[in-house]
């Protein structure tokens, strides 16, 4: 993110201060302090935005639940009302500015509230539920598409103009051109229902209920085998831009003079791969890494509803089709955190892998 | 996923708006870029597809109960007297007749448009106490009804597994007839008997419309903000450039599943502009640096010291110099709306207004036929429609990219 902009802005003339303006300037041009600051207004501003976003949505948790009891249970609206509104912990007549001081105030304590539509559990508790299962589906996919992808591209950048180079590109210009949703009900369609390789009935939730939890290889095997397919089409869907990023990262390390140095000193050509070739070329894949992770927990949501996956995108959903304000809100907020986190992780790994960064991050 | 952003910052563009305007060069370029040409035909026939074929093609809306190709066991059975099995053999056989269905079933839905058109008439039979299929072939087996429509195979079951004997030799002359009737379809029909042909010929023009729309004014947003940014300098660039930093920190499409909800959505342009509003800030940021380079260039420097304006030197100056980049990134932007959208579809976001691919895979997925051998075709025809179109614009893309950045093209390995 704050990788440039040299200009730092001058703050305003406050003669009056020289001494705070002196050290919130100090302060504002250390790299960590400033990138550190930065993460954390962004947070704040996207758990602003949401809060108000998500309550001026049509129709709150107490009108949908008042609609559901008015029809299909026979009640008078009133009788329908205040059973919904003892039911669950959410008073629509509260003002929101009232609403977002007790929420901010909630959340610096830790605490994510109450869910308003299971009414007993806390938001918390059920983002433990169903995150590992994405960050373990998503992880799992995000690993092997940019390993399998760094190392094509590679290859593919050692041969550019050939045959394979031309076939590969076509490949992954194929797979990262088709919406990742579409590759999935292509493989249900045609693998499952088709070809009948697996049931697709079977495979729905995250392991065989049938099992009790636990490090057991009968567990083990059935939560791989569930997940196989989601992570599989985070594969596909992402190995495309792993690939062609990869090989334009390397075709043009590979016409930089030091790689053309390390030659004429005679280096062994997997020393030139793998020390000044690979290095350099992998240093944009690390940002890019980062980028990835918020946009493919973004598009779990589509995923997890396709494979009746249970993860934090299925639960997102649920939520917004239920207008559990507070469940949406930490969903949202867990997604922003990941997002900026790694943008943050990314930025420090960036600056210990290439010394060019560190050296004039440090002035 | 297409949406890795290309970082071609910094990068020199050279030759640019002059080879995009002259067609020679263009097609002789393409024409030595064989996956570039793939794409660029495949685009020429999605434009024959969503601009022409629809005038030339009426949308199949008839329902048709003899054309189902739904799940099987909720597909037609035709039940006869054995004597009549050769009269009977399609709906149309059964004009002037009387006919017997299931009352309070699916099946009584669809036979309402046959009465009303006053193809035949209907005798209905409630189905209570598990009586209603006993029933229905009772009065058939008494001429009370000509034939009886169902919609299941349990009619077959009960017709094999008959314990009563003296039903078994009443029912002996009755026959069960499914095969599918009538002509058949290119793509076979749907759960209503309609054409997925004519559907997947008109399912495309609000999407790819609704998608070039989107693309259009995410990168409109996008080039004014980014060289705004870039040209402005400051705090003007500070501002856009923490602004494009937060709205990138949101997970766009949680957040458009929430605005959907938010907004009704009825309006592909609303849809569009919505798409647009979170997909801008990728590609100004790269904008951004491509005019941060750019404004140091000899002609840009020249027309700031001619004060020609900032209108004259983004549109005139650094625009023209930066078209093929801005040109690629807005196919790129059409697939991430294509993406967009038709995930909102997919779940069932937007309201249906337009019978879309999108909306064929919403309703072969809820519908059930995305689970059945039988009925692929509701599903994978327009899988395969929207999976083809966004393959001909990244092809195309990626080949102009190619085109247009000499480094791509031409870097020949050193020394081997």
């Amino acid at each position: 993110m704050a990788t440039e902009s040299p200009a730092v802005p001058s703050g305003p003339a406050a003669p009056s201060f020289p001494i705070a303006r002196h050290a919130f300037r100090r302060f504002y041009t250390n790299y960590t302090a400033r990138t550190v600051l930065q993460a954390i207004v962004t947070i704040w501003a996207v758990i602003t935005f949401t809060f108000f976003l998500i309550r001026l949505m049509p129709g709150n948790p107490v009108e949908v639940y008042v609609d559901f009891l008015v029809n299909q249970q026979n009640m008078t609206y009133d009788e329908a009302y205040s059973r919904a509104a003892s039911q669950f912990r959410f008073d629509p007549n509260v003002s929101l500015v009232t609403q977002y001081v007790e929420y901010m105030g909630q959340l610096l304590r830790g605490d994510l509230g109450l869910s308003i539509t299971s009414s007993g559990t806390r938001v918390i508790d059920q983002i433990a539920r169903f995150l590992p299962w994405t960050i373990f589906s998503v992880g799992l996919g995000l690993l092997i598409s940019f390993t399998l992808g760094v190392i094509l591209g590679t290859i593919m950048a050692y041969k550019r103009n050939t045959a394979i180079d031309h076939a590969l590109s076509f490949l992954a210009s194929v797979l990262s051109a088709v919406p990742n949703y579409i590759w999935g009900l292509f493989i249900i369609l045609v693998l499952g229902v088709q070809l009948n390789l697996f049931s697709v009935g079977g495979l729905r939730g995250n392991y065989d209920p049938s099992l009790q939890p636990g490090f057991t290889l009968e567990f083990i095997g059935s939560v791989l085998k569930h997940a196989f397919l989601p992570v599989l089409i985070y594969v596909i869907g992402s190995i495309g831009g792993w690939m062609l990023n990869m090989r334009n990262s390397t075709v043009s390390t590979l016409g930089e003079d030091y790689v053309n140095v390390a030659r004429a000193r005679g280096l062994t050509s997997s020393r030139i791969l793998l020390a000044y070739v690979g290095r350099n070329a992998a240093l944009p894949m690390f940002t890019l890494l980062a980028i990835n992770i918020g946009f493919i927990i973004g598009g779990s949501v589509i995923i997890e509803e396709l494979f009746v996956y249970k993860g934090i995108g299925s639960f997102l959903f649920w939520s917004i089709t239920q207008r559990d304000y507070t469940s949406m809100q930490g969903v949202f907020l867990i997604i922003t955190i990941s997002v900026v986190v790694s943008n943050l992780l990314a930025d420090l790994l960036y600056s210990r892998l290439d010394p060019r960064v560190r050296v004039s991050g440090g002035k | 996923m297409a949406s890795i952003p290309y970082d071609l910052g910094g990068r020199s563009v050279r030759f640019t708006s002059n080879a995009l305007s002259s067609g020679g060069v263009f097609f002789r370029a393409l024409r030595r870029n064989r996956a570039g040409l793939i794409g660029f035909i495949g685009l020429m026939i999605y434009a024959v597809w969503i601009l022409i074929a629809p005038r030339l093609i009426p949308f199949d809306d008839n329902v048709r109960l003899d054309q189902i190709a739904s799940p099987p066991g909720s597909r037609l059975m035709l039940v006869t007297r054995a004597d009549d099995a050769a009269r009977y053999t399609t709906l149309d056989d059964l004009q002037g007749r009387t006919v017997g269905v299931l009352g309070n079933t699916s099946g009584e839905a669809m036979v309402e448009p046959y009465e009303e058109q006053g193809a035949f008439t209907v005798e209905t039979e409630r189905f209570s106490n598990g009586r209603g299929i006993p029933d229905l072939l009772e009065m058939l087996a008494e001429g009370e009804v000509d034939a009886i429509i169902l919609f299941s195979d349990s009619v077959k079951e009960y017709l094999t597994s008959n314990t009563d004997a003296g039903q078994n030799e009443q029912f002996a002359n009755l026959t069960v007839a499914n095969a599918a009737l009538g002509p058949p379809y290119l793509l076979g029909t749907d759960t209503q008997g309609r054409d997925i042909f004519s559907h997947i010929i008109h399912g495309g023009t609000t999407l790819i419309a609704t998608a070039l729309a989107a693309g259009l004014m995410s990168t409109l947003i996008a080039v004014m903000l980014g060289s705004l940014a870039a040209l402005l300098g400051g705090v003007v660039d500070n501002a856009l450039t923490a602004f494009a930093n937060l709205v990138l920190t949101i997970p766009s499409f949680p957040l458009l599943v929430v605005l959907a909800s938010l907004i009704r959505l009825d309006n592909p342009l609303l849809l569009a502009l919505l798409i647009a509003a979170l997909s801008w800030p990728v590609l100004m940021r790269a904008v951004r640096s491509q005019v941060l380079s750019l404004r140091e260039r000899d002609y840009v420097e020249a027309a700031f010291a001619l004060d020609l304006g900032l209108r004259h030197i983004v549109l005139r100056e650094i625009l023209p110099n930066m078209m093929s980049f801005v040109a690629i990134n807005f196919i790129f932007a059409v697939t991430k709306a294509m993406y967009d959208q038709v995930g909102l579809i997919f779940l069932g976001m937007v309201p249906i207004n337009d019978y879309t691919w999108g909306v064929m895979l919403y309703f072969g997925r809820s519908r059930g036929t995305l689970f059945s051998p039988d009925s692929a075709s509701m599903v994978l025809s327009p899988v395969l429609a929207i999976a083809m179109f966004q393959v001909s614009l990244v092809l195309f893309a990626r080949s102009l990219e190619e085109m247009f950045d000499p480094r791509l093209r031409t870097a020949k390995s050193p020394g081997t």
